[in-house]
């Protein structure tokens, strides 16, 4: 047993303390101390006594009487025992400080600390051991410098102070110099090998920060050894059991880390670690306790982050964001900086992605890829938040980034692709069949809206038997199989309920015949889609029983009705198509789709004042932001313009402003509204500006190309009348033609009527009758057709017989086309009736008046020129018989001069023999002579010289022949020119008395001209080209035919005419496209 | 089922060939083509090599319809100036010209007896009937006004028959007009019947079943091509699949499929079992006008053969097996 004898005073007695039976009040013992003026060092022991039995007031009541000024006056001279006794106290308060979580309070505890050891100072500036009590003082407070300042002058006195190199060694490890720290460690143990566990905690603690686990392992298992209580140990070999991430090796550390918390509940560490370990088995009151006491024992800055973000994961895992933001927010307040301990940030992140703090969220993620540039799921909701904010580009940049990191992550070729559908459709679906494909490739089922987006996309760019075939994978096995592929119609005969759009029959005798008739949810879209593709690939009949299916199962599903009214009224079934719109706006009187559907089947039943309605309640609807029905409105407006029949010039300009107007407000709202710029340069070219109309109408034609949506040969035949007015014919004629063949498979009678009229201008008269008469065959009952093509041959015919010269044949083919004019007006005058047609039988009659005039005119000009051609085949026959004799004569000169020829050459011959004699003769007499070479070279010589003579004088004797010859030519031709010239003379003599008729009827067709103008002939001519497109609109009646410039402004009107209904198409088809979009946005939230 | 091209022949003609139909046989020589088109002629044609016969001259303004008698000795051809020809197909020697103004001439067809010519009367809302050993008009079928306080022009316009079909039996007469109505006559009693619903779109050609006298087919500018039961007056069957007007249409002599020529550019066979297009065949560059299926009878002519022709100028021979 533990004693302490305090001797006493001037005695040699001594009194025994039992050091476990120290009195309660310490007060006795200070009495005897006091009174036996015991030595310090007994103080020292028996207050160091107290503190061991936790009995702290004691231990304090003796060291702060031990170092009272009256102790000091007594024991002056005891100065070590002094200091220590101020030193401990300095290091209790220390102590105190360092634990104390207030910081008041904390600070009160360090002052006072402060002036113990300053005090302790006073009596020994160097003893070490104040140093060191100084220099943990500054460690506590955080002062590491400082503290390192103290220690090393302790150190400088005394290389091998433990305390000193302990402490420096905890200096070290605060400033992150962990091989430093482990080397002071290792000193102080080496020095002092019985020192306690913690030294061996500090070998660990640099041994795992350096790295090496192993050893680091090894230090903790020896604290734990000396000191199985060692909490921290405990808690750091738990932690590297975790590590393992091992199923055993967490099972392991969390046994540790449980027994640490059973030693010691207050440890911040295990605490966060076991919070985070039921945070993942999802037991969130444990958290949150475990976390909370953690917060309240710990004012460590990153423990206390820690717990913040367990605390925070908790709440935000139970989806309460506001406290889980609350809690990320607290947790990256502690941390400095965001690599210290990131999770945080990607919380708060997410948090606020969530609540739709999207700029707070791109800074948070930001953080997190400072730390891990690489981080798929941050870069996805960087990307994504890049979407949101409508940097599109930039989210593209990051998105693409993530799924180059990672390229098996289909969700992110998933929000890839949905990025990319705005801005190119075409790497949307490169980025959509890489999900598909690695979906598949994982095993998983491939989402239907990834499938519809697929289809949708390749649907738009024209793949349309891919796009089914996506369309049927996303759809699967169903009822619908039986309606889509013809094949397998056996038990499905729909045919004849097809006309009844609104016939549900079917499906009822389907169920009632035990088949499954059922469209999940999620398929409708994907069903509604195939069946738009269907109607796109001519499958009517297919796509209305799909349409039929949805309804049948939907019967809110409001596109499929008008779906359904587009397909009828493709067919010209208006009032079904109006029954079907009713019904969808059944289902929603103020959808502006079917209003404005609605008022577009009304213009076509010419119910103008009823569509007027229509269009303005569907403009209503939508607060005037739907740009479909300003854009009806303003062609309603424009058709009002031009339709009036008598053409009142203000109220035409007050519609015209109108339609002007409203075009522009669409405009403004959507700058790239082709129909609107074509509504606009359609007004501009009605008031004259062919320029800037063109400009637009080329414009919207380039962008218009492209898309298997936009369907645009308004703005073709738009530009055709600009071409057109600007006396551009052949380029004229070549847009209509391309627009016909391009969208209408050269159906379009109208457009055929613009074709003809653009050949009259050109005055190419058989093309314009050819196009007529095509434009007939297409529609038969139009009668101004025929009456056009009346007109077109009688102009023929006039500019024909006005020609100064032409054949017998065109004037026969004149007289063939006159005779059909007179029929085709005679058949009219008894056909056609004034109202229906614009044209009535006095017109036509004058017409037939005027075409018998011309044609009595032609028989003679017939005969004139039939009489001609046969001069001209007299002389004709004349000439050849001239140019035979000629060819005789020539003939019979060649052979005078052959023979000429002929006989020179026997002279020519017979010289050379008699030569050749000569020279034999010669030879044979020079035979015996010496000089034989040069004989043999003369020879050569003489036989040479003669040939090219002979040769030479033939050459000029054979040009001279020519020359006399081709003169001989000259000769005659002229005279044959003169006998013609004769022959000219006595034909002009014949045709004097043709040509004065010509001139008659000149004169004649003038006053008839101006006769008839009066009676509306001329009028008529161009009359009845306007009332071609009388349905729309009438043409200005006093345009004479010279009136280029204002013809092509009647032009304009019918086009737009046609606008309407076109319009109506492409729109309809438009507006399916925002469906299938909005779809996307639909599929998009049940994906969030 | 299958067409397979044999022989096409560009430039047939002048300028779009709009009408088309088969001379049957007779003791002297096989089946001839006869060709209708805008450039005024008729033609006639050698099969299998399309060598050209014969050319017609004599009409003004487009040809839009040619008929064969079934016994293959005479022909009509019919244009925009609303004559009709009737010539000896051998000889070309003119047999009758037919006109009954004001009423137009649209599509012509013989009865399947050859006494009468049925002639589509465009805008007089009739069918006028001619005699064919007299060449006198012996009837005018005409298709009843709509009920109205005031019957105008304008709905008589509408109901301009295009087309006219014989039954088999030659008991029924159906026409087709502008506005997509469909009219069933009895010929000996000179009667309507009644109206075939459903399209609502001119209808340019129609015919009926060799084999079933109720059967009957019609092409419109729906694009799509109807079946009905045209003695029971309803709709049997919708096929769709072109993917503009239908302009043209023939049944098969064996009376299974049906051919069909459009705007599109294509010609269609379509199985009438399956009740859907099984082959589309895209030899012309622009609307095919006309389509004809070569009728049995004659010397080695069991072989099918489909010929059609269009705006393109030509024609294409087909065959059919």
């Amino acid at each position: 047993m533990a004693c302490v004898y305090i001797p006493v005073q001037n005695s040699e007695e001594e009194v025994r303390v039992a050091l476990d039976q120290l009195p309660k009040d310490a007060s006795d013992i200070l009495d005897i101390l006091k009174a036996e003026q015991a030595p310090l060092d007994l103080w020292l022991i028996i207050a160091r006594e107290y503190f061991k039995q936790g009995k702290l007031d004691q231990f304090r009541q003796i060291l702060e009487e031990g170092s009272s000024p009256e102790i000091d006056d007594y024991y002056a001279d005891v100065r070590y025992e002094r200091i220590a006794i101020l030193n401990a106290l300095g290091a209790y308060y220390s102590y105190l400080g360092k634990i104390e979580t207030k910081q008041r309070e904390k600070e009160e505890h360090f002052i006072l600390a402060t002036q113990y050891y300053n005090k302790a100072s006073r009596i020994d500036m160097h003893e070490p051991s104040t140093w060191v009590g100084k220099g943990q003082l500054l460690l506590a407070k955080g002062e590491v410098d400082q503290a390192s300042a103290a220690f090393k002058i302790v150190l400088d006195g005394d290389h091998d102070n433990v305390p000193a190199l302990l402490g420096q060694a905890c200096v070290e490890f605060n400033r992150g110099r962990y091989s430093d720290s482990l080397e002071l460690y290792k000193r102080a143990l080496q020095v002092y090998p019985n020192c306690p566990a913690a030294v061996r905690l500090g070998i660990g603690l640099c041994r795992y920060k350096l790295g090496q686990f192993e050893k680091a392992q090894q230090a903790f298992e020896r604290v734990l050894q000396l000191d199985p209580e060692n909490v921290e140990a405990l808690v750091a070999l738990a932690i590297m059991d975790l590590r393992t991430n091992e199923a055993a090796g967490i099972r392991k550390g969390m046994v540790k880390m449980q027994r640490a918390f059973e030693i010691y509940p207050y440890c911040a560490m295990a605490l966060n670690y076991l919070a985070n370990h039921f945070f993942f088995t999802g037991q969130h009151f444990l958290v949150e306790q475990l976390t909370e006491t953690a917060l309240a024992v710990t004012n460590h800055g990153p423990t206390k982050s820690h717990s913040y973000y367990n605390l925070a994961r908790s709440y935000h895992s139970k989806g309460d964001y506001e406290k889980a933001g609350l809690y990320y927010m607290a947790s990256v307040k502690e941390v400095n900086k965001p690599h210290e301990f990131v999770f945080p940030y990607y919380g708060l992140g997410q948090v606020q992605l969530k609540l739709g703090d999207f700029r707070s969220a791109l800074s948070n993620f930001e953080k997190v890829l400072e730390v891990y540039p690489d981080n798929c799921e941050t870069l996805k909701s960087v990307g994504h938040i890049y979407v949101q904010l409508g940097q599109a580009d930039k989210g593209q940049e990051f998105l693409r980034k993530a799924t180059k990191i990672d390229p098996r992550d289909a969700q992110a070729f998933l929000e890839l692709g949905e990025l990319l559908i705005s801005s190119d459709t075409g790497a949307a679906l490169d980025a959509f069949k890489t999900a598909r494909t690695l979906f598949k490739k994982g095993g998983q089922e491939v989402p239907i809206e990834l499938l519809n987006n697929i289809g949708v996309l390749q649907f738009e760019r024209g793949d349309f038997q891919l796009a089914q075939q996506t369309f049927e994978e996303a759809l699967g096995d169903g009822i619908w199989l039986s309606f889509i592929n013809d094949e397998k119609k056996s038990f499905v005969d729909a045919a004849a309920s097809i006309l009844q759009f609104k016939e549900m029959q079917l499906f009822h005798d389907l169920e009632s015949n035990g088949h499954h008739v059922e469209v999940p949810w999620d398929k409708v879209t994907v069903l509604f889609n195939l069946a738009r593709l269907l109607e796109l690939l001519n499958k009517s009949g297919a796509a209305s029983i799909l349409y039929r299916l949805i309804l049948f199962k939907y019967p809110d599903y409001i596109d499929a009705y008008l779906r359904l009214a587009a397909i009828a009224k493709a067919r010209n079934n208006i009032l079904l198509s109006i029954e079907l719109v009713n019904d969808a706006l059944k289902v929603n009187e103020k959808c502006p789709n079917a209003l404005s559907m609605l008022g577009e089947l009304e213009l076509r039943n010419d119910d103008w004042v009823k569509a007027k309605e229509t269009l303005r309640a569907a403009s209503d609807a939508t607060d005037g932001k739907d740009s479909y029905a300003t854009l009806s409105l303003g062609n309603w407006n424009y058709f009002a313009a031009v339709r009036n029949e008598k053409r009142n010039p203000k109220l035409e300009a007050t519609h015209l402003e109108k339609a002007k107007e409203l075009y522009t407000r669409v405009l403004i709202q959507h700058s790239a509204n082709l129909y609107a710029a074509n509504g606009a340069g359609v007004v501009l070219a009605e008031k004259g500006h062919f320029d800037v109309s063109k400009d637009i109408f080329t414009q919207v034609q380039e962008a218009a190309s492209g898309s298997v949506f936009v369907q645009m040969p308004d703005v073709w035949i738009n530009l055709a009348h600009v071409y057109f007015a600007q006396g551009n014919f052949a380029l004229a004629v070549k847009m209509y033609q391309n627009c016909l063949r391009k969208f209408y498979h050269n159906t379009d009678s109208q457009i055929l009527l613009y074709l003809a009229r653009t050949h009259y201008e050109a005055e190419q008269w058989q093309d314009c009758i050819k196009t007529l008469l095509r434009a007939i065959h297409l529609a038969p009952s139009n009668y101004t057709l025929r009456f056009d093509a009346g007109v077109a041959m009688q102009k023929f015919s006039a500019s024909t017989l006005q020609k100064a010269k032409r054949t017998a044949d065109e004037v026969r083919a004149t007289v063939a086309e006159l005779q059909n004019a007179v029929r085709i007006f005679s058949q009219l005058s008894a056909a056609s009736n004034l109202h229906i047609h614009g044209f009535d039988e006095k017109k036509i009659e004058t017409h037939v008046g005027y075409c018998n005039h011309l044609l009595s005119a032609a028989k003679v000009h017939l005969e004139a020129a039939e009489r001609e051609e046969q001069q001209m085949r007299q002389r004709q026959e004349l000439a050849r018989q001239v140019a035979l004799a000629e060819e005789a004569r020539r003939k019979a000169e060649e052979q005078r001069k052959y023979q000429l020829e002929r006989r020179k050459q026997e002279d020519e011959l017979k010289r050379v023999q008699q030569q050749e004699e000569h020279f034999k003769r010669v030879k044979e007499q020079w035979k015996s002579s010496t000089h034989s070479s040069k004989r043999r070279e003369r020879s050569d010589d003489e036989d040479g010289g003669p040939n090219e003579k002979r040769r030479r004088k033939g050459g000029k004797r054979r040009k001279k022949d020519k020359h006399s010859k081709s003169h001989y030519d000259t000769e005659e031709i002229g005279e044959m020119i003169d006998e013609q010239e004769n022959e000219f003379e006595d034909a002009d003599i014949n045709y004097r008395e043709p040509d004065a008729q010509i001139n008659d009827d000149d004169g004649a067709e003038e006053n008839a001209q101006g006769l008839l103008a009066a009676a509306g002939l001329e009028d008529s001519d161009v009359d009845d080209r306007t009332a071609a497109p009388s349905t729309i609109s009438r043409r200005r009646q006093a345009l004479s035919d010279s009136d280029d410039d204002d013809e092509p402004l009647q032009r304009h009107s019918s086009p737009i005419g046609e606008n309407s209904a076109y319009l109506q198409d492409s729109d309809g088809e438009v507006k399916d496209r925002g469906r299938t979009n909005e779809d996307f946005a639909s599929d998009d939230e049940k994906e969030n | 089922m299958k067409l397979a091209a044999l022989k096409s022949v560009d430039n047939a003609h002048d300028e779009s060939v709009w009408a088309v139909t088969w001379v049957p046989a007779t003791s002297s020589r096989s089946p001839l083509l006869l060709t209708g088109s805008l450039d005024e002629t008729v033609r006639l044609w050698r099969s299998d090599d399309l060598v050209p016969e014969r050319t017609n001259t004599g009409h003004c303004l487009g040809v839009a319809s040619v008929a064969a008698h079934p016994l293959g000795s005479i022909a009509a051809s019919s244009s925009l100036d609303s004559f009709v020809r009737v010539f000896d197909v051998d000889s070309n020697a003119t047999i009758a010209t037919l006109e009954a103004p004001p009423s137009e001439v649209w599509q012509l067809k013989f009865d399947p007896k050859g006494s009468i010519l049925a002639v589509a009367g465009g805008s007089s809302a009739s069918v006028k009937l001619w005699d064919t050993s007299t060449w006198e008009l012996v009837a005018t079928l005409s298709i009843p006004r709509p009920e109205g306080p005031k019957p105008t022009d304008r709905s008589s316009s509408k109901k301009f028959v295009l087309s006219v079909a014989w039954s088999p039996d030659g008991k029924r007469l159906a026409c087709g007009s502008m506005d997509g109505t469909l009219s069933v006559f009895d010929v000996a009693r000179g009667k309507f019947l009644h109206h075939l619903e459903g399209h609502h779109m001119p209808v340019r050609s129609l015919a009926y079943s060799p084999y079933d006298p109720r059967l009957l087919f019609t092409a419109s500018d729906d694009a799509h091509v109807h079946m009905y039961d045209a003695d029971g007056g309803s709709l049997v069957s919708s096929m769709s699949g072109h993917a503009s007007w239908v302009l043209c249409l023939d049944v098969s002599p064996d009376g299974s499929a049906v051919a069909t020529g459009s705007s599109d550019k294509t010609v269609r066979l379509w199985d009438l079992n399956m009740r859907a297009a099984v082959q589309t065949m895209s030899n012309h560059t622009d609307q095919v006008w006309g389509v004809a299926f070569r009728p049995p009878g004659g010397s080695n002519v069991r072989v099918g053969r489909l010929a059609s022709v269009s705006d393109d100028k030509s024609i294409t021979l087909y065959d059919y097996s």
